[in-house]
């Protein structure tokens, strides 16, 4: 009983940990490709939105580039393969350096900005990293695509399946640890009072840029294995439209929670996917889900759950 | 080096390009100004004027400047409805002030999203254009500009001085301006916030939809066709400073001097980079702008 209740009290209990731990099961009873494929979306879109999260949520800044990182991961890791025939399990890794790195250089420059200024620095930021993709058509091919060996041989989704649910695992237990330490707690307080964080002995500078680097090295992650998921990039996996709906994920999910973000995930992209006949419709529901709790339930899914099923620390 | 006529035709369209830009970025500058909304969804606002105007002026074969002038008063009350349906529930929920910029930029993307895929569900991803509203071409100084380029820049002038003129004279123009400098300060002296906020809201989404309907003949209406002139008035209003309204012209001449040089210089592809490259460098020293903005201590939040 002792160990129920401290594992109740403990920050890591949370549907996100206990989601994964289902899905790991799934394939054991559920062999349907086109049930995989669209669980392979839902938690390629759930860590991208944690990520995502895990910046706005905190340090309280809006990266409107993130798509771009998840291309640069994606390219980095397919160039090398495909040119250099390193293999893609290598790759991802060193697209997680490369997106790290700009993360941080992105990081560095939004640093002095808040708010807006924050949010459309990164912007555009991300929209040159984008314009170099598109007209570097020696290297990336441009808007033709760039043909990416894949991870396995097989059409089988259930290896894609387990090697995503790894890179979600990995992403929410690396991602809560820090939000659960000091460092969270600084972030924490350079999002909610910039100035009170400084005077208090934090240096926002080391934290934001810190913030930015992990965020966007997991998505230059995904983006790896995106890229030898598909077997084709383009680059529109790097336009904004992609950014707004990671972020209606993560808003919709619940701020500062990262779990939020993967159980929005798990809802919407089965049953948006599921009308993707009726294109406009999907994203029409988008557009209104994310108005709709924007004015009305800030919170988000991660809200709704503490307001039933948390159990109140006891002082 | 670049010829004599070559540089003239690049000026031209330069020029061209400017009015144009004025005239989207100075409703998305005044809405800033005044609501502190930074408005995702202003490119949309311009799509609208252009269905609009393609569904009057070859829909239903009515004259181009009526066209013109049914796209500005559709977008005006498109506009209303935005606002009175969206901002003014927000405004009235939202306690903080200080999370209310990033909260409505937000809701903005929702509202882009949703307009325009509610156009493609209307009108499908066609793309539907016209020639010209008006024929011919006149020659300057050697070379040839068509009328319909002209035209449009005038509209586009004509349009920025009679707003410009309201802004100044009238006393709904005026209380307008008091609004975006001191909120408080105009409640006090009896300013109805909620019918300046509609009014402005409204006047934004006219002046972008006059835009999109000047330009039919160049860009054709098609859903998604809002994200360039998105870009360029981001671009342009983050160059002259946030909510400064008066300087938006300046910046719309620099910015489309710049991607029509680049375009000559190196593609088409590459004219963004340029201008995104010089923005960036702004944001990174000078992120108020070059001339700078006082509207509502932004910066201090």
């Amino acid at each position: 009983m002792q160990l129920i209740e401290r594992l109740a009290k403990s920050n890591y209990t949370n549907p996100g940990l206990a989601l994964l731990i289902v899905l790991a099961f799934v394939p054991l009873f559920v062999s349907d490709q086109y049930i995989l494929q669209l669980l392979i979306s839902a938690l390629m879109f759930g860590t991208l939105a944690m990520a995502f999260d895990f910046t706005v949520g905190f340090i309280n800044v809006v990266n409107f580039s993130f798509a771009a990182f998840w291309g640069i991961g994606g390219y980095t890791s397919a160039l090398l393969a495909a040119k250099l025939g390193v293999t893609p399990w290598l790759g991802i890794f060193a697209g997680f350096l490369i997106s790290a790195l700009l993360g941080l250089f992105v990081g560095l420059l939004t640093l002095r900005l808040h708010g807006i200024f924050a949010a459309v620095m990164a912007w555009f930021t991300g929209l040159a990293l984008m314009s170099v993709i598109t007209n570097w058509t020696s290297l990336t091919r441009g808007p033709l695509g760039l043909m990416s060996p894949m991870f396995f041989d097989t059409m089988d989704r259930q290896p894609y399946f387990y090697v995503i649910l790894v890179m979600a695992a990995f992403s929410l237990v690396v991602l809560l640890a820090i939000a659960n330490s000091k460092v969270g707690l600084f972030f924490r307080a350079i999002g909610q009072d910039e100035d009170a964080a400084k005077a208090s002995g934090v240096n926002p500078v080391h934290y934001r840029v810190l913030n930015f680097t992990v965020s966007t090295a997991i998505a230059g992650l995904i983006g790896g294995f995106y890229a030898h998921f598909m077997g084709i990039l383009t680059p529109s996996v790097m336009e904004t439209s992609q950014t707004i709906e990671i972020m209606a994920l993560a808003y919709v999910g619940g701020r500062g929670s990262v779990w939020g973000s993967l159980i929005a995930a798990m809802i919407f992209i089965p049953v948006l996917t599921y009308l993707q006949p009726l294109m406009e419709l999907r994203l029409i529901i988008y557009g209104v889900v994310l108005i709709a709790v924007m004015i009305f339930y800030p919170g988000g899914i991660s809200a709704l759950y503490r307001s039933f099923f948390v159990v109140k620390k006891s002082d | 080096m670049i010829s004599g006529p070559t540089l003239a035709s690049l000026l031209v369209a330069a020029i061209v390009r400017a009015g144009l830009y004025t005239l989207s970025a100075t409703g998305l500058s005044l809405i800033f100004g005044v609501m502190n909304v930074p408005n995702f969804a202003h490119g949309e606002l311009y799509m609208i004027g252009a269905y609009i105007a393609v569904f009057t002026f070859s829909g239903l074969s009515l004259p181009p400047l009526v066209a013109i002038l049914f796209a500005g008063i559709g977008g005006f009350v498109i506009g209303a409805i935005i606002e009175k349906s969206v901002f003014y529930p927000l405004r009235k929920r939202s306690e903080r002030r200080k999370i209310w910029i990033m909260n409505t930029f937000l809701v903005t993307v929702g509202l882009s999203l949703l307009l325009k895929n509610l156009i493609q569900v209307i009108a499908g991803t066609k793309y539907r254009g016209i020639d010209s509203y008006w024929q011919g071409s006149l020659r300057i100084t050697g070379i040839s500009v068509s009328i319909d380029r002209l035209v449009g820049v005038a509209i586009a002038i004509i349009v920025v001085i009679i707003f410009w003129l309201f802004l100044q004279k009238t006393t709904m123009g005026k209380a307008i301006r008091a609004v975006a400098q001191n909120e408080v300060g105009a409640k006090v002296v009896g300013i109805n916030l909620d019918t300046i906020h509609t009014l402005t809201f409204a006047l934004s989404a006219m002046l972008a939809s006059v835009a999109g309907a000047s330009l039919l003949s160049l860009n054709p209406a098609y859903p998604t066709m809002g994200l360039m002139p998105l870009f360029s008035s981001w671009f342009v209003v983050i160059l002259v400073g946030l909510g400064n309204i008066a300087a938006v012209p300046v910046g719309a001449l620099i910015i489309s001097l710049i991607e029509t040089f680049a375009a000559y210089g190196f593609g088409s592809g590459w004219q963004r980079l340029f201008s995104l490259a010089l923005i960036i460098l702004i944001l990174l020293f000078k992120p108020r702008g070059l001339f700078g903005s006082d509207v509502k201590g932004i910066w201090e939040r």
